[in-house]
C-alpha cells in the first residue's frame, strides 16, 4: 500500500475513437440504450472466495436485486458484470481473464472484498494476485471483509449511475491499453500466456485500437500465438493452394 | 412404335451401353444422357400426368402358353416412372464425376455399377408398364433381382443383407404367385379387368386370403413390418449414388404393386368390409396399423443409429408407412397425401443420401461420432442436407410437410385419433433423429483432420442443388405435383382431389402453401431486420468458447455426439433391449439360417437362370392349377 | 377483405403478439418473484433487457448458421402469429389451420437448434438434445388435444373454431364441451412453454443455460423476443381451442394472461424434472386424460 498506484481511483474516461454520431436522434437513442444498460445488468459471479456467501441474500427475498434489473447469469457471453468475490489466486486469475475476455462489451468488473483491492489478508501469500486492476480494468470496488449485501447493492447502484451518466467506460481501457494489461499478465503467467479470445482483432473490428493497444508485449504474444481466426465458410481449399 | 416402346427400348439401351463403354470416364455422362433421353420420352406421354389421355399401350405383346402378356402406361405408371427416371438421372449424374474416379480407383467396377443402375430403372419401368397380373409378376421378379444386383455391389454387410432380402423376396414372390394362382383359378384370366369383375362375387375368406398374400408379398419390398429387417443395412451399404436411387424409389415398387392390386382391383371399400375376427378392426384397419407401426418402430430405430447412411435408410422404411397409411384412408385427401409422399420422399431422400455420400467422399466416413463442423467447409452440401431434413421431418416450407398434412387432415376428417397419434409420433421421432444427423455431421466442432477438406465436386453439387430446388418448389407450389396426383387418383379409381396451385381448399380448414411459405419467408425477413438492428457481429474461432473457464485446445474434442438423446434412450432403450431385440434377434437368426441355405444353393447360379426357372415354374403351376 | 387490409393485419399481428408477450414475460417473472416473497422486476424490465442486449457493442458470432438460426427463431414465430386469429384480425387463419400452426411453431425451435449447433459448444448441444426430447414428450398430449378439438369442431380453421364457440356463449366453450381435453392441454402447457419445472434443457448450474450458452448480445436478444412470442402463442392457442377465443380484446386479454398465469403459478412450486421423468410424466397423465377426453368427445 506504499505506492499510490495501488489505491484505486475512478478513471476519468478519455473520449475514445468510437463512432461519430451525426444524427440528432442518435443522441436520444444512445441515452436510451445507456439507460437500459443501467437498468438491466446480468451478472456473472466468479465466486473465488468468502464474499460469495453475501450474494444469495442480495438476490433473494431479503434484498431482491431483481428489483433493480440485476439478474444472475451463468455464462460470460450473456453477462454484463463480472463479480469477483474474494482473493484471486494466480491459477484463478487465468480463468478470470479468460472469462472477462469472453464477455461482451460494454462489460463491467466489480471487485468485492478487500482481497481484490490489495490482497487483503492474503497480502503475504505467494500464490495470490494482489491488485486486480493491474490485470483487468475494474469499475467498482466494494471493500470490506466481507461487505454486507447492503454494501453490495450500494456498489451496484453506484455502477448503475456510472453507466447511466456514461462514466463507466473502463471496458474500453482494456482494448485501448491492451499492451499494458497483457504485460502484467505475462509477468505473472509467463511469456507463452495466451487466451482463446483475440482481443487485438476484436479491437480492430470495433474500432477501439489506439497506439497503446499494440506494443512489446503483444509482439511477444504474436510470436507464439496459435492462430485464432474464425473458420471461414468456403467452397474450395484456398489455404492449401496458397502454401 | 408407341412412345412406351421407345422408352423401354431406350431404357434397355441404357443397360447395354455401360457394358460396352466399361470403366471409361465417358460411361457416367453417357448414361446420364441416356436417362435424359428417357425423361424426354416420358414427357411425350405427359398427357397421362394431366389426366387427358387414355393409357399408352405397348405394341409388343407376348403369347406365352396361350396367355397374353401386354404392357401399357397409365397415370399411375407415369407418375412412378417419372420419379424412377428422375432418380436414375440424378443418381447417374452424381456418379459420373469425381465419385466415379474414386470408385474406379478403389478397384470397383464402374461398368457393373452403371449397368446395375440402368437395369434397375429398366426393370422398374417394365414393372410399372405391366398390363396384367402375369406381366406384373414378371416385372416384380425382375425388379427384385435388379435391386439385389445393386445391393450386392456394396460391402460384405450389404451382401449379407441383400441375401436376406433374397430370402424375403423369394417368400414374397411365392406369396404373390399363390395369389396369382388363386386369381387364375377363380377367373381363368390374368387380366386386371377380369379380376376386378370377379372380386364382388368372391366370399370373404377368398378376399382375405388374396389380401394377405398380396399384402405380404408386396410388403416385403416395401419393408413393411415385420419384413423390414433386411432393408436398412442393405441400402445403406450400397455404393452412394446407388443408395440414393434405391432409397428414393426402389422400395416404392412394393407400394405401386399394392396400389394396383389392393386399391385399383380389390378396392379399399372391400377391405373395409373384411372383419378381423374377435376385434373391431377391418382388414384395412389391420393394414393401416401395420403402416403406423412401420412408421414408428423404424423411425425410433433410426434414432439409435450412429451411421448416417443407416439412419437415413431406416427413415426410408418409416416414411413408407405414411404412404401406405395415406392410400389406405382412400378418400381424396389421404390418398393424395400418400401418393404425393412417394414423390416427396424420393426427392428429399435422394438429396440426403447424396449429401451424406458427398461427406463420405470428402472425409471417408459416415460415422456420426467422427464428423462435425463441416458446414464451414461444405456449405452447399449442408444446405442440401438442411433442405432434405426439413422435408424428411415434414416441416414447412418443404414438400414433405404438404403430403403429411394431407394425411393428417384426412385422419382428422375420418376420426382416427390413434392412427393420427402414431403418425405424429413418427414425425416427432424423425425431427429428433434428423437434427442429430445434421448436428453431428455439419454442426459443432470441426475436427483437426477435416480442416483442409473442400466442398464436394460440382458433379455432386448439381444433382443435390436441383433436387433441393425441387423439394422447396414443390413445397411452395404443391399444386404442381397435385396435378399428377389427381390424374393418378382418377386412373386408380380413387376420389379425385380438388386442388389449386397452393394446396387444397376445404371449407373446414384447407391449406394454401403459397401464403404459408410466403409469410414464413416474410417472417424470416422481419427476423433478419430485427437481427441487423444490433451492432455488427464478429466471427470468432470455434475454440473461443465457454468451457467453464477451461482453456480449450484443438486436440481436445469439444463436441457432443455419442448417445445424443440419453434421456429418451434411458426410457425407451430397455424396450429395445428386452422385447424388440429379442424378437428381432430370433427373427434375424431364423432368416440368417435360411439365407445361408439360399446362398449355398444359388452361389454358383446366375440370377437370370434362377429367374427363368421361377417364371417357368410359375407358368407350369398356373397351367396345373387350370 | 381486400389485400391491403390483410397486409396491415399481417404486420400488426406479430407486433401485437410481441407487446402482449412482453407483458407475459413480465408476469411470469413477477409470479416467480412473488412466490419467492420478492418484489420482482419493474414494469418495463423485459424491454430494458431486450434493448440492452441489442445495444451491446461487441457481439460474437460462431458463423453464418449461428446468425441464420436466430433469424429463423424470431422469423418463424413472426410467421406463426399470422396464423393465429385474435379479436378483429383473422390473418391467414383460413390458409393454414391448426395443424399448420403446430408445425410452423417447430420452425423457430429448429432454427434455434441449428444456431446452437453451430456454436460448437457441447453444453448447447446437450440442451438441444433435452429440448427436443421434451418436445417429443409434450407434443404427444398436445397433438391429441389438437386432434380432439379439430374433430369435435369439425374444422381445423381456428377462425371457425372461435366462431362456433362464440355462437353458443360460455356453454359452447371447449372447456365446457370437452373438459377432459382441456385439462390435458392445461397439464401439457407448462412443458409447451418450456418453463419450470420442465426447464431441464436450460439447467443453468449444470449445462450453463444449455442452448443459450454461447448466445450474447443480439443473439440472446433474439431468444428473449422469441420467448415473448412463445408464451403468447401458447396462451392464445389454448384460449382459441378451449376458452372461446375472444370477440373483444377486453375479454380476450384476461383469458390469455390467465392461461399463462395458472400453470405458471402452479408449476413454479415444483422442483425440476429430469428429461426421462418429463417423458414419463407427459406420456402418462396428460395422454391418459387426453385419451379419455377423446373417447368421451368422439362418442
Amino acid at each position: 500500500m506504499s505506492k499510490l498506484d495501488n489505491i484505486p481511483v475512478r478513471h476519468q474516461p478519455t473520449e475514445a475513437a468510437g463512432r461519430k454520431r451525426t444524427n440528432p436522434l442518435a443522441h436520444v437513442f444512445d441515452e436510451l440504450v445507456k439507460f437500459c444498460q443501467s437498468r438491466s445488468m446480468f451478472m456473472l459471479h466468479y465466486c473465488t472466495g468468502c464474499g460469495a456467501i453475501e450474494l444469495p441474500p442480495a438476490m433473494t427475498s431479503r434484498f431482491d436485486m431483481e428489483r433493480l434489473g440485476i439478474q444472475p447469469m451463468v455464462t460470460p457471453r450473456q453477462a454484463d458484470i463480472l463479480l469477483i468475490t474474494g482473493y484471486v489466486s494466480i491459477k484463478t486469475l487465468k480463468r478470470i481473464i479468460l472469462t472477462y475476455e469472453q464477455m461482451q462489451s460494454p462489460k463491467y468488473v466489480i471487485g468485492i472484498c478487500s482481497c481484490t483491492v490489495n490482497g487483503g489478508m492474503y497480502w503475504q501469500s505467494y500464490a495470490t494476485a494482489k491488485v486486480l486492476k493491474d490485470y483487468l480494468p475494474v469499475d467498482v470496488y466494494i471493500a470490506g471483509c466481507m461487505p454486507r449485501p447492503e454494501a453490495v447493492i450500494s456498489g451496484m447502484r453506484e455502477l448503475m449511475s456510472d453507466i447511466k451518466s456514461g462514466r463507466a467506460q473502463n471496458w474500453k481501457r482494456y482494448y485501448e491499453n491492451y499492451d499494458h494489461y497483457l504485460g502484467n499478465q505475462q509477468k505473472l503467467f509467463g511469456e507463452d500466456w495466451q487466451t482463446p479470445t483475440d482481443i487485438i482483432a476484436e479491437a480492430r473490428h470495433y474500432g477501439l485500437m489506439t497506439d497503446r493497444t499494440l506494443g512489446e508485449h503483444t509482439a511477444l504474444l504474436e510470436k507464439h500465438q496459435r492462430p485464432l481466426e474464425a473458420l471461414e465458410m468456403r467452397l474450395s481449399a484456398r489455404e492449401k493452394q496458397k502454401t | 412404335m408407341t412412345p412406351l416402346d421407345q422408352l423401354l427400348l431406350l431404357s434397355a439401351l441404357t443397360v447395354v451401353v455401360p457394358l460396352f463403354t466399361g470403366n471409361r470416364r465417358i460411361t457416367g455422362p453417357l448414361a446420364t444422357l441416356l436417362y435424359t433421353g428417357q425423361g424426354l420420352l416420358l414427357l411425350r406421354m405427359a398427357g397421362l400426368g394431366y389426366g387427358s389421355e387414355t393409357p399408352v399401350s405397348s405394341a409388343v405383346s407376348l403369347q406365352v402358353l396361350g396367355l397374353e402378356l401386354h404392357w401399357r402406361f397409365d397415370a399411375l405408371s407415369w407418375f412412378f416412372a417419372l420419379i424412377t427416371i428422375g432418380a436414375g438421372l440424378l443418381s447417374s449424374w452424381f456418379a459420373s464425376g469425381e465419385w466415379a474416379q474414386r470408385y474406379r480407383d478403389s478397384g470397383s467396377s464402374l461398368r457393373l455399377f452403371h449397368a446395375a443402375l440402368a437395369l434397375n430403372v429398366f426393370t422398374m419401368l417394365v414393372l410399372l408398364a405391366s398390363g396384367e397380373l402375369l406381366s406384373l409378376f414378371i416385372g416384380w421378379e425382375l425388379v427384385s433381382w435388379a435391386s439385389f444386383l445393386m445391393m450386392s455391389l456394396g460391402s460384405n454387410t450389404a451382401l449379407r443383407y441383400a441375401m436376406r432380402y433374397v430370402t424375403y423376396a423369394f417368400a414374397g414372390a411365392m406369396a404373390v404367385l399363390m395369389g396369382l394362382v388363386l386369381v387364375y383359378t377363380r377367373t381363368g384370366s390374368f387380366e386386371f379387368q377380369a379380376f376386378r369383375d370377379a372380386v364382388p362375387s368372391m366370399d370373404a375368406d377368398t378376399v382375405w386370403l388374396l389380401f394377405g398374400l398380396f399384402a405380404a408379398g408386396f410388403g416385403v419390398k416395401m419393408a413393411l413390418l415385420p419384413f423390414h429387417l433386411w432393408q436398412a443395412k442393405a441400402y445403406a451399404e450400397t455404393p452412394g449414388p446407388g443408395a440414393a436411387f434405391l432409397g428414393a424409389i426402389s422400395s416404392r415398387m412394393g407400394l405401386f404393386a399394392m396400389i394396383v392390386v389392393l386399391v385399383q382391383i380389390i378396392g379399399v371399400a372391400r377391405l373395409v368390409e373384411l372383419p378381423v375376427p374377435f376385434t373391431f378392426l377391418s382388414g384395412r384397419d389391420l393394414l393401416a396399423w401395420v403402416a403406423v407401426f412401420t412408421i414408428i418402430f423404424p423411425t425410433f430405430t433410426a434414432l439409435r443409429q450412429h451411421d448416417a447412411r443407416r439412419l437415413l435408410a431406416w427413415h426410408g422404411i418409416g416414411q413408407g408407412g405414411y404412404m401406405l397409411l395415406g392410400i389406405l384412408i382412400a378418400d381424396d385427401l389421404g390418398s393424395a397425401g400418400g401418393l404425393m409422399h412417394v414423390f416427396n420422399h424420393a426427392t428429399y431422400q435422394a438429396v440426403l443420401f447424396m449429401s451424406v455420400t458427398a461427406v463420405i467422399h470428402r472425409t471417408g466416413t459416415s460415422d456420426l461420432n467422427k464428423l462435425g463442423g463441416l458446414v464451414a467447409r461444405m456449405p452447399l452440401s449442408f444446405l442440401a442436407m438442411l433442405i432434405g431434413i426439413i422435408g424428411l421431418a415434414g416441416l414447412p416450407p418443404m414438400n414433405g410437410f404438404v403430403s403429411k398434412w394431407l394425411v393428417y387432415r384426412a385422419l382428422i376428417l375420418e376420426g382416427s385419433p390413434l392412427l393420427f397419434l402414431g403418425a405424429v409420433i413418427g414425425t416427432l421421432g424423425t425431427i429428433l433423429s434428423v437434427y442429430k444427423l445434421i448436428h453431428n455431421t455439419f454442426l459443432g466442432q470441426l475436427r483437426l483432420e477435416h480442416v483442409d477438406i473442400e466442398e464436394a465436386p460440382s458433379s455432386m453439387l448439381w444433382p443435390m442443388m436441383i433436387l433441393s430446388t425441387v423439394v422447396f418448389v414443390t413445397g411452395y407450389f404443391p399444386g404442381l405435383v397435385l396435378d399428377w396426383i389427381a390424374s393418378v387418383q382418377a386412373a386408380v379409381g380413387l376420389p379425385v382431389l380438388a386442388h389449386h396451385l397452393g394446396g387444397v381448399h376445404i371449407d373446414k380448414g384447407g391449406l394454401d402453401m403459397i401464403w404459408v411459405v410466403s409469410v414464413l419467408l416474410a417472417g424470416f425477413g422481419v427476423g433478419a431486420l430485427v437481427f441487423l438492428s444490433g451492432n455488427r457481429s464478429k466471427r470468432v474461432h470455434q475454440l473461443d468458447n465457454y468451457a467453464g473457464g477451461h482453456f480449450l485446445t484443438a486436440d481436445t474434442r469439444y463436441q457432443y455426439s455419442d448417445n445424443f438423446y440419453p434421456g429418451l434412450m434411458h426410457l425407451i432403450g430397455p424396450w429395445y433391449r428386452k422385447s424388440f431385440r429379442w424378437l428381432e434377434g430370433g427373427f434375424v437368426s431364423t432368416v440368417d439360417t435360411v439365407s445361408q441355405l439360399m446362398q449355398g444353393l444359388y452361389r454358383h447360379t446366375h440370377p437370370a437362370f434362377y429367374l427363368l426357372a421361377v417364371v417357368v415354374f410359375a407358368l407350369s403351376w398356373v397351367m396345373g392349377g387350370d | 377483405m381486400n389485400l391491403s387490409e390483410l397486409l396491415i393485419e399481417l404486420l400488426l399481428m406479430p407486433l401485437v403478439a410481441f407487446v402482449i408477450g412482453l407483458g407475459m414475460v413480465l408476469m411470469m417473472r413477477k409470479i416467480a418473484a412473488r412466490l419467492g416473497r420478492r418484489i420482482g422486476p419493474p414494469l418495463l424490465q423485459p424491454i430494458y433487457d431486450i434493448i440492452k442486449l441489442y445495444g451491446k457493442r461487441t457481439q460474437i458470432s460462431h458463423g453464418l448458421i449461428h446468425e441464420i438460426g436466430i433469424i429463423m427463431a424470431v422469423g418463424g414465430y413472426v410467421a406463426a402469429e399470422t396464423l393465429l386469429p385474435v379479436p378483429g384480425m383473422n390473418g391467414l387463419a383460413d390458409k393454414g389451420g391448426v395443424i399448420t400452426l403446430a408445425y410452423v411453431m417447430m420452425i423457430p425451435s429448429l432454427g434455434m437448434a441449428l444456431g446452437v449447433g453451430q456454436c460448437a459448444n457441447p453444453n448447447g448441444s446437450i440442451g438441444i438434445s433435452r429440448a427436443l426430447t421434451a418436445m417429443l414428450a409434450y407434443d404427444i398430449p398436445f397433438i391429441l388435444v389438437i386432434f380432439g378439438a379439430a374433430y369435435v369442431y369439425g374444422t381445423t380453421n381456428l377462425a371457425d373454431i372461435i366462431a362456433i364457440q362464440q355462437q353458443q356463449g360460455v356453454s359452447g366453450w371447449g372447456l365446457m364441451q370437452m373438459p377432459l381435453l382441456a385439462l390435458a392441454g392445461m397439464l401439457a402447457l407448462p412443458a409447451v412453454m418450456g418453463k419450470q419445472p420442465f426447464e431441464i434443457y436450460i439447467a443453468p448450474a449444470e449445462i450453463a443455460t444449455g442452448p443459450m450458452v454461447e448466445m450474447s448480445g443480439k443473439f440472446m436478444g433474439g431468444l428473449f423476443v422469441m420467448q415473448c412470442f412463445q408464451l403468447y402463442t401458447a396462451g392464445v392457442l389454448y384460449t382459441t381451442l378451449f376458452l372461446g377465443g375472444g370477440a373483444y380484446w377486453i375479454t380476450f386479454l384476461p383469458k390469455i394472461y390467465a392461461v399463462v398465469a395458472i400453470p405458471m403459478a402452479a408449476a413454479m412450486l415444483f422442483p425440476r424434472y429430469r428429461t426421462e421423468d418429463v417423458i414419463r410424466l407427459m406420456w402418462k397423465w396428460p395422454v391418459l386424460v387426453g385419451l379419455m377426453g377423446l373417447a368421451v368427445a368422439m362418442k
